[in-house]
């Protein structure tokens, strides 16, 4: 079993004995997807600049960012939950959910920009944290029911809290916050920039780092030395749900209204970056870094190709077979053919070289 | 019987992993009808041969020939058709399905036209089980056995294959000894078909109780071997470790009787498994926990540790009433606990030297804190040097360890809480000798600074050999208090038995 395919990871009870025999060659793998991702960005990019004329342009980078900063959060705030063993499906309705409300706190309760925002992160925290934290960390419910359930739910919020209508939410900080620049760069690049940093500095800077990592690559001996793996839990919710927040009120900056419309796939290319950026299924290894130049990597390809009018459909083609290339070659590198399991599909067995005797 | 043909030779294998040269130009000659040790320590290639053996790794250079013939085995299935069965460590059995079941698994169910033939499947399968003196009903589900009877239903499918070599790697690690006794009947039950028995544990006695020949590795290369009778206990740990393993004497250091205990236990309940419980540990004192597997052992440790939330009881540490409701109030009070699941429970496998040596330590820091780096990697450099942990270096993740200094880590990890009282379950499980020994130097080490410990093992000469007092469980309950001068194999397992 890989550390993709396997069976839904749990929290508790034991961790798989399948586990235990991959774990040496876990950490290097990381690393190596991780620069192999990188190596892959930088080639796109090159390969972009060479064969567009308008791809290298400050304009289009400032777009292909911009463009990329809802899932940035999406992804680093996955990249959370992920590290533990979990998965978060709800993330994409809890976007939407948190923009509706930063919709509601500015036009029905005229509350000022800035504490709405503020307001709106915090918002997206506890749901996040009473959602699914206490039912996955606490109660210990399956995270798969638990997010999917909430999924739901948070959809059908959505829409009776919006009526099913979008609301124009007209802000000149909203704006600004989506299309100004500051020192030079568009001001929702120094916040991915900030959200970043600071993600970088928990996960590997902090007591609670360790503990998430902890969490993911064993609960039992986690629990056992210590750490609270339940406040743990519902800890990497939380953040995964102020992330959906923050990237709820770049929705509604960008579009400049509160819509039910929004948030519809981005889990998906959410866990996409998170594991191309080299974080696992399996919990205990990876990281922001990865992810990062996952979500970069995505937002390149996606750019480049519309740029070089390259039909949506395609897109989606090429980053989902890059997907399944990056995680097949990166099992290919560790264990050979041999790991690919070939043979059951009918294909011989490779010839051996005659031993010396 | 060792005069009979070689059923299977491996000549002049080597095996190299990357960097790693595993076999060295491994021979090895298995006769029909005999029980081969094979020992050596972890990293001596034992596994890497017997995975060579058993068609799931192909050798580098060298030969295997089977019945006179030289064979290459592409993968485990050609070995097993060839009829080299294999038991490991870790049971493969489906627990949900029948013995029966289990021991046909996939195709090889007896078949009428239409559909399997069960009442054939079950006569075949009751046949194989009596051959191995097993009285055991072919529908049962696997996983209402005990761990000795799953270990022999796995041999029953290896001897359903019609094997000529069966390889039980470690068969006996996770039993207790009256367990074991049953295997060993099964084992010359298979010898007396005429079947080639690979035999490999780390247990010494079981050794000289059951093989007839061995073939001693050491680095890659065999460097012994022969009847068993030409050997003794030192000659044998001599030639796997390449040194006289020093004598221990941890007698040497007396508890302290006088201050009081570190540790009571009254009226200690885990529903179900542990039935009222009491016992103390005097500071510097080795109690060691006997019985057998489901006796209650782990659960009362577990219990102890705050791990079983309907434990009932009263708790003092050092004289003092401690209310345990999960491991970090246990920490809190100086408890420590090392269990018998190194790998899921000890460690956090994926995780560094570093950071699985601290993570007790630093349970109770601000989560938002930033672990202070150079105090950390001093910590651990000492810790590393005092428990002779073998390592590249703290950054390194402890699953690339080998076993003994993995358990050397969780060790560490307890003793850098600064604890009073130490629980252990099966410290030295897996481990190879030389390990072994420096873990049982440690336990005398922390004996010796009065902590207190509870021990709780399958291996009676472990406990005979460590521990000031024993005390034998059966049914949850302690069945008999022996001292160490009153302690012998034979009252401890009958005790254990549920005799009086």
């Amino acid at each position: 079993m890989s550390d993709e395919s396997s069976s839904a990871p749990r929290w508790a009870r034991r961790a798989s004995a399948m586990r235990a025999g991959t774990g040496r060659a876990r950490n290097a793998a990381f690393r190596q997807r991780f620069l192999a991702v990188l190596v892959l960005l930088i080639a796109v990019f090159i390969f972009f600049s060479l064969t567009q004329d308008r791809f290298f342009t400050s304009g289009n980078i400032d777009a292909l960012l911009t463009s990329g900063s809802i899932l940035w959060m999406i992804a680093i705030g996955l990249t959370f939950v992920m590290l533990t063993g979990g998965f978060d499906l709800s993330l994409g309705s809890l976007l939407a959910l948190s923009g509706i409300a930063m919709g509601t706190f500015m036009t029905s309760w005229g509350i000022p920009v800035g504490w709405a925002m503020a307001m709106t992160v915090l918002f997206g925290m506890l749901v996040g944290a009473v959602g699914n934290g206490f039912l996955i960390g606490r109660v210990g419910l399956p995270f798969l029911v638990v997010t999917l359930g909430t999924l739901t739910l948070y959809s059908g919020l959505v829409n009776l809290w919006s009526k099913e209508v979008t609301t124009e939410v007209i802000s000149p900080t909203l704006n600004g916050l989506a299309f100004n620049n500051a020192l030079g760069v568009p001001v929702s690049v120094w916040v991915m920039a900030g959200v970043f940093l600071i993600a970088l500095y928990v996960q590997r800077s902090t007591y609670f780092g360790r503990d998430v990592y902890a969490v993911g690559g064993s609960a039992d001996a986690a629990q056992l030395s210590g750490v609270r793996v339940s406040r743990t839990l519902i800890a990497v919710y939380a953040i995964a749900g102020g992330l959906a927040g923050v990237a709820g009120v770049l929705q509604v900056a960008r579009i400049g209204a509160a819509s039910p419309q929004v948030g519809g796939t981005v889990i998906f290319d959410a866990a996409a970056a998170v594991l191309l950026g080299g974080t696992s299924f399996a919990g205990g290894v990876g990281g922001v870094g990865g992810t990062a130049i996952g979500v970069l990597f995505l937002a390149t390809l996606q750019n480049g190709l519309s740029v070089s009018g390259v039909a949506d459909y395609w897109q989606q083609i090429i980053s989902g077979g890059i997907l399944i290339a990056v995680v097949t070659l990166d099992r290919l590198q560790r264990g050979g053919l041999a790991s690919l399991r070939l043979r059951a599909l009918g294909a011989r067995p490779r010839a051996d070289p005659a031993p010396p005797t | 019987m060792s005069t009979a043909a070689p059923v299977l030779r491996a000549e002049g294998v080597h095996k190299r992993y990357g960097g790693v040269h595993a076999l060295r130009g491994v021979d090895l000659e298995l006769r029909a009808g005999e029980i081969h040790g094979l020992l050596g320590e972890n990293g001596s290639g034992k596994s890497t041969l017997l995975r060579t053996l058993a068609g799931q790794l192909e050798p580098d250079a060298g030969r295997l020939v089977l019945a006179g013939a030289e064979v290459r085995f592409a993968d485990p299935a050609r070995a097993m058709a060839a009829g080299i069965a294999t038991v490991t460590q870790e049971t493969t059995l489906v627990r949900e399905l029948s013995v029966a079941e289990n021991i046909f698994l996939g195709p090889r169910k007896a078949r009428r036209p239409w559909g399997i033939d069960w009442r054939r499947t079950r006569a075949q399968a009751l046949v194989l089980l009596e051959r191995l003196g097993l009285e055991l009903d072919p529908s049962t589900p696997v996983g209402e056995l005990r761990p000795d009877q799953q270990q022999m239903v796995e041999i029953a499918r290896a001897l359903s294959i019609v094997a000529r070599v069966v390889i039980l790697d470690e068969p006996t690690s996770s039993l207790p000894d009256d367990q074991v006794a049953a295997l060993f009947e099964a084992v010359r039950a298979l010898r007396a078909e005429g079947v080639a028995v690979v035999f490999v544990s780390h247990r010494m006695n079981e050794v000289f109780e059951l093989v007839d020949r061995v073939t001693v590795l050491r680095d890659g290369r065999v460097v012994g071997g022969g009847p068993i009778g030409d050997f003794d206990r030192a000659s044998l740990i001599h030639l796997m470790i390449g040194r006289e393993l020093e004598e221990l004497d941890l007698a040497a250091s007396a508890p302290r009787h006088d201050g009081g205990a570190v540790m009571r236990v009254r009226n200690f309940s885990v529903p179900g498994r542990v039935h009222d419980v009491d016992l103390a540990v005097d500071p510097g004192e080795i109690v060691g926990l006997a019985g057998l597997v489901g006796s209650g052992r782990s659960s009362l440790l577990d219990g102890l540790f705050g791990l079983e939330p309907t434990a009932r009881g009263r708790l003092e540490v050092a004289g003092r009433p401690a209310a345990i409701r999960d491991p970090r109030s246990a920490i809190r009070a100086g408890l420590g606990y090392v269990p018998a699941d190194r790998k899921t429970r000890g460690l956090v496998l994926d995780m560094s030297v570093q950071a699985n040596l601290l993570m007790a330590r630093s349970s109770r820091s601000f989560r938002l804190r930033r672990p202070p780096r150079g105090a950390e990697e001093r910590t651990v450099a000492v810790a590393v040097e005092r428990y002779r942990i073998v390592t590249d270096s703290a950054a390194t993740p402890v699953a690339r360890l080998s076993g003994g200094n993995q358990q050397k880590v969780v060790l560490a990890k307890w003793l850098e809480t600064d604890p009073r009282m130490l629980l252990l379950d099966e410290p030295t499980r897996g481990v190879d000798v030389g390990a072994k020994a420096e873990i049982y130097r440690t336990l005398g080490r922390i004996k010796d600074a009065g902590v207190g410990i509870l021990l709780s093992s399958s291996e009676t000469p472990e406990l005979m050999l460590l521990c000031d007092r024993i005390l034998v469980m059966y049914r949850g309950r302690i069945a008999a208090a022996l001292n160490r001068e009153d302690a012998t194999e034979a009252r401890i397992v009958h005790y254990g038995m549920g005799h009086e």
